[in-house]
């Protein structure tokens, strides 16, 4: 695979030629949304499926994507209450790589007690996840963008295409797991792309290709599933009944995820939404208030002036 | 973080480690990112309100009562576009790149209440452009009636849609107090024509239209007790993320205060006199107080609750 990307960079790049003059690039800034290309052929749906059970919170995730994409910096400062400094997915960090402590109360002395798990002996342990986009079936980010610029690409992953966006901010309103993020210098939301630039051309993504453990894994969707099942399965045998894959499968709020999660505590724990709700099944209903509230007070002046008229 | 031994090197009065407790992990964490949607957005659903109310008032008006409201409703038409024109600037200068504006036109998704709305302003803005570009004219001695109509009837179903939106976008979303404010659009719709009758009532004070104040006094009296409707529904389905937010004293206070200004105060001033001095003092009030509301709830996302207890000194 490393050979493979060696021979990617050394191939020519192919760059349009800049418009003519302040007019045709005036002209060019207005028609250039508007064009529309050929839609690439579908390709088998692709995903991540994040195992937390082996994630040693190494970041190498964070730090690969952070490469491969030539995301900035962040700053530095130390958050002073666990190794967690990224603090949470942004327009620059696509991957965030979250810490849990969660100790028992031998273990803790005097401290006090932290029930890990209710009727579950009391131990230790940390618990670790890589976290991303959800690269969910029906995003509510897709819905609630007015400009196209967030699309389904041909591998069935959510994508933002950077030269459409234009930073509305609606699909940082809209997404439940607080993944997207108005950048504040280009003024543009970004999130992950599920390294869209490498899949076409047949490479995994960054972090899964970093991840020393295989916490992450790629492929496509129905194989990560499987295997998902698998996993849960095994870890069940071994002692692990709480294991249990988070976003697998849609339920009746929300739509399945094209990255998924084996998790061993509460969604919450781990910063996720415990169920999550796609808002846009209460659109039509808040239509239909809107339009009542308005034809209401129309109905009322419409009452005052027939009333009066006379 | 601490280790065990860092635990183990502690005597019986340990001093405070951040982040102990930390078993539930992120389960105290908001989850969700607030839109960098501020004040801005608070003052654009309130010129929003108000461009689109102040035409529809003056549409329905001036087309049920031509008699009366005519003159009225040739002065609002250009009102309303100056306000519009305002509305549709500060939402283009909230864009995180302006430059972008016209992105907005690429596609049109039912689904997107964005979308909607923005094909709805602009759709709208034609007619309306258009209105007001005939009652200039007509007020220049070029008076095409028929045409202005035409104009008035095409820009009524836009107009009403760009007051609908609003509350839809703020609603159809994952923030905190947002989500559950089904009541959010019933409410902004409903305002907006109360606003535009009452901005109507004010045009039709300076104007000396004594019939059309009188009319629109009526009205905006009923409009003010009706508004209470959707303001209540509104205010019970964010009274959980309020309650959270705010401690019960500051609750009490900014809703008192907001009732009053908004409700109360212009409903005893248009019930005392229909002078051009009661009507505008309690036009500005009510428009204040509906300012209030866009402010507060637009700012959900953005309050912590330790801050907002720290504030009010609980």
């Amino acid at each position: 695979m490393g050979s493979r990307e060696k021979e990617l960079a050394a191939l020519p790049q192919v760059v349009d030629p800049p418009p003519r003059g302040r007019l045709g690039a005036w002209i060019e800034r207005l028609i250039y949304p508007f064009r529309r290309g050929k839609p690439p052929e579908p390709r088998p749906a692709t995903g991540f499926f994040t195992d937390t059970t082996v994630c040693i919170g190494c970041k190498a995730c964070e730090v690969a994507c952070k490469q491969w994409n030539q995301l900035p910096s962040d700053g530095f400062h130390w958050t002073g209450k666990s190794y967690d400094n990224t603090e949470e997915l942004s327009a620059t960090s696509w991957r965030h790589v979250k810490f849990i402590e969660q100790f028992s109360r031998e273990s803790a002395g005097q401290f006090p007690a932290l029930d890990i798990l209710p009727g579950e002996p009391q131990h230790n342990r940390w618990l670790m996840m890589s976290d991303v986009c959800k690269h969910c079936v029906a995003a509510p980010c897709h819905q609630a963008c007015p400009t196209g610029a967030i699309i389904y690409n041909e591998f069935e992953n959510v994508y933002i295409q950077a030269d459409i966006c234009n930073g509305c901010s609606c699909c940082v309103a809209a997404c439940p797991f607080g993944v997207i993020t108005r950048s504040s210098m280009g003024g543009h939301s970004h999130k992950c792309t599920l390294c869209y630039d490498r899949q076409r051309d047949g490479l995994e993504p960054a972090c899964a290709k970093a991840c020393p453990t295989q916490s992450i894994h790629f492929g496509p969707i129905d194989e990560l599933r499987e295997l998902a099942r698998n996993r849960v399965e095994e870890l069940h045998r071994r002692g692990m009944p709480g294991a249990y894959l988070y976003g697998d499968a849609a339920t009746e709020t929300y739509s399945e995820l094209h990255s998924f999660y084996l998790l061993i505590d509460r969604p919450a724990v781990y910063g996720l939404p415990d169920k999550p709700f796609n808002q846009w099944l209460y659109m039509r209903g808040d239509y239909g208030r809107s339009i009542a509230g308005g034809l209401a007070a129309i109905a009322v002046l419409l009452v005052v002036l027939f009333l009066q008229r006379g | 973080m601490q280790t065990n031994s860092h635990r183990r090197g502690h005597s019986a009065e340990p001093p405070p480690i951040p982040g102990w407790g930390a078993g539930d992990g992120y389960a105290h964490t908001t989850i969700t990112k607030a839109p960098q949607w501020h004040g801005g957005i608070a003052a654009d659903a309130l010129l929003n309100g108000l461009a689109t109310g102040l035409f529809m008032a003056a549409a329905v008006s001036e087309l049920a009562l031509p008699a009366v409201f005519t003159s009225v409703a040739k002065v609002a038409y250009p009102m309303a576009l100056v306000l519009l024109l305002v509305d549709l600037v500060m939402l283009v200068f909230d864009l995180g790149d302006p430059y972008r504006f016209h992105h907005m036109l690429r596609v049109f998704k039912p689904g997107s209440p964005m979308s909607v709305g923005v094909w709805c302003l602009a759709i709208f803005s034609l007619p309306l452009t258009a209105a007001a570009g005939l009652s200039l004219l007509a007020a220049l001695g070029h008076d095409f009636e028929w045409a202005r109509r035409i104009a008035v009837i095409l820009a009524l179903p836009f107009g009403f849609g760009s007051a609908a939106y609003k509350g839809v976008l703020l609603s159809t979303n994952s923030q905190p107090g947002w989500k559950d404010a089904r009541w959010m659009g019933g409410y902004l719709t409903n305002s907006a024509i109360l606003m535009g009758c009452a901005a109507l009532l004010a045009v039709s004070a300076v104007m000396g239209q004594a019939q059309a104040v009188a009319i629109l006094r009526t009205a905006v009296i009923a409009l003010l007790i009706i508004n209470v409707i959707p303001l209540g529904l509104l205010f019970a389905n964010l009274q959980p993320t309020l309650a959270r937010l705010f401690t019960r004293e500051r609750r009490w206070r900014t809703g008192v205060l907001t009732f009053i200004a908004g409700t109360l105060i212009p409903l005893v001033l248009l019930l005392v006199g229909d002078g051009p001095v009661f009507v505008f003092a309690a036009v500005t009030s009510l428009l204040l107080g509906s300012l209030v509301i866009r402010f507060v709830y637009v700012m959900i996302p953005h309050t912590k609750p330790s801050e907002s207890r720290a504030v009010s000194g609980t």
